[in-house]
């Protein structure tokens, strides 16, 4: 299976709104993905049918070859997630929030414990490992985020504006970090940020009303329309709110 | 199914760190005692078994630890109360406070989530019930040098009646929009709904067995003691007249809990599974 990710004429209806519509996309393995596009346009939806938080009212979706609508548990096992603005028990540390969740995707002992150490490093949290989350800003939550998807080194990344509530320096780290990431991960992600996306990815599926508009590497897009991707983005989804 | 019953205990684990970590557990806990306290001042103070007999209808309430302790285990009632505002939110929150973005893309069953939260909430409220049978038990062991056997089946019926309010709750949390709104929801069940039922159906002569607060009420009537002579004549004419006409079957009340438990989690199981996070 080449592909990790392969969504399959996907359409979701929100009552009478439609939110995707048979939006069809393959991210193959090691490819770094953006999902750009005008706010309402489907993004969230996709990662979140993606990540088994929707069912799909039409088409499928598939994370390694395994269908996440039919088993999505199994689907799950090699993702990790950021989506919407998540919150976290706030009675819980960092340590503990990280342990649970480690736990759940069958990590112990150890390597849970020196697991958790390095990630809290690598989101710069390690000395708020103890601290109750119900003390933290939105920046450090959206960090701690970043740091339950990398917990159990993933292969898949699917986030949803991970740099969204993060101060410039924050942002400017989370970015390294997928830089990092993208060497040995395939990394989906939706962003309103096109210089992030620049920085990021190779690839860009610019969707509207749930269609997608196209999908192509960045370097082509900017060849055939002789602009920037934000001059790419302007014109393709001309008259978008 | 052994990952799965692991993962069990690792949600139930942390759910209930999370619940001990609540000031609305370590404020049940104190109301509990406090009312047990009070309790005990009261009866013994006010003389509650002279003050409820009524000489002129025949009906002479003698002191005893039967009559002591099905006093002393009304008062773990509040302990029940406590289950429903830890079960309310324990579904709804979830939705309502986003913390499901984190907990739901992991692969574990929404079922295994419910069943770990549920066994969470259970335990949370058996510490508090069994402070209050603890102090209950020493009380009557020091009052009336024994403990009735009776307050074996009583607790028995209580953690019934907390399986059952907690599947309510549940239910509730995992069809309503806020855990606010579930734990009103399941209090409105408790104290209005079920009791106005309760109560026309007592008039009428027939037992309300099915209503969960009455099979609940169960939890004194495992003393030997009859309802009816002691709090029938207390309200003769008052308000609740009709409610305490009763006394609940011990055994049938038990199995009712258990059925409303059971029904309650299956449903509440099956709609935490369908519910989208949009």
């Amino acid at each position: 299976m080449r592909e990790s990710i392969m969504i399959e004429n996907l359409s979701k209806y929100y009552n009478n709104f439609l939110a995707l519509d048979n939006l069809s996309l393959k991210v193959k393995r090691n490819e770094d993905v953006a999902l750009v596009g005008p706010n309402g346009a489907g993004k969230t939806t996709a990662l979140k049918i993606l990540c088994g938080l929707l069912r799909p009212s039409s088409g499928t979706a598939y994370i390694n070859g395994i269908n996440v609508i039919e088993e999505r548990e199994r689907a799950l096992s090699e993702v990790g997630a950021i989506v919407e603005t998540p919150e976290f028990y706030p009675f819980l540390t960092p340590d503990e929030t990280l342990s649970y969740l480690g736990r759940l995707r069958g990590m112990d002992g150890h390597e849970l414990k020196s697991r958790i150490n390095e990630v809290l490093k690598l989101i710069k949290l390690d000395e708020w490992a103890d601290v109750r989350i119900e003390k933290f800003s939105r920046g450090m939550k959206q960090r701690l985020a970043l740091a339950q998807a990398m917990l159990h080194d993933p292969p898949i990344l699917i986030l949803d504006e991970p740099t969204l509530g993060l101060d410039p320096r924050g942002m400017v780290e989370m970015r390294e970090i997928l830089k990092e990431a993208r060497k040995e991960k395939t990394v989906f992600f939706a962003s309103h940020m096109l210089a992030e996306v620049v920085q990021v990815c190779d690839k860009v599926a610019l969707i509207d009303r749930g269609r997608l508009l196209v999908y192509d590497s960045i370097a082509h897009l900017k060849r055939k329309y002789r602009t920037s991707l934000e001059g790419v983005y302007l014109k393709l989804t001309e008259g978008a709110i | 199914m052994n990952l799965e019953f692991e993962k069990l205990k690792i949600v139930s684990k942390y759910e209930l760190l999370k619940q001990f970590r609540r000031k609305r557990f370590y404020g049940a806990l104190v109301i509990v005692i406090l009312a047990q306290i009070l309790m005990i001042g009261l009866y013994k103070g006010l003389d509650l078994p002279t003050a409820l007999s009524k000489p002129g209808l025949g009906i002479i309430i003698v002191d005893s630890p039967e009559l002591f302790a099905i006093f002393m285990v009304s008062m773990t009632s509040f302990a029940v109360l406590a289950a429903v505002f830890f079960a309310g939110d324990a579904i709804a929150s979830e939705f309502e406070h986003k913390t499901g973005y984190v907990l739901f893309p992991n692969p574990v069953k929404r079922s295994t989530l419910v069943i770990g939260k549920y066994l969470a909430c259970f335990l949370a409220t058996l510490v508090i019930l069994s402070v209050g049978y603890v102090i209950s038990a020493i009380a009557l062991l020091g009052l009336y040098q024994g403990i009735p056997v009776g307050i074996l089946g009583s607790l028995a019926i209580s953690i019934a009646l907390v399986f059952g309010v907690l599947g309510i709750a549940f239910f509730f949390s995992s069809l309503l929009k806020g855990g606010m709104g579930a734990t009103i929801a399941t209090l409105i069940i408790f104290m209005v709904v079920s009791p106005i039922i309760r109560s026309s159906l007592s008039y009428t002569g027939h037992e309300p067995w099915f209503l969960p607060d009455y099979a609940g009420d169960a939890v004194a009537s495992t003393y030997g003691i009859d309802f009816t002579k002691i709090f029938g004549g207390m309200i003769s004419g008052g308000g609740m007249q009709g409610m305490m006409t009763m006394t609940p079957n011990p055994v049938v009340s038990f199995f009712v809990l258990l059925i409303y438990a059971l029904v309650t989690l299956l449903v509440s199981i099956w709609l935490t599974k369908r519910r989208e996070m949009i």
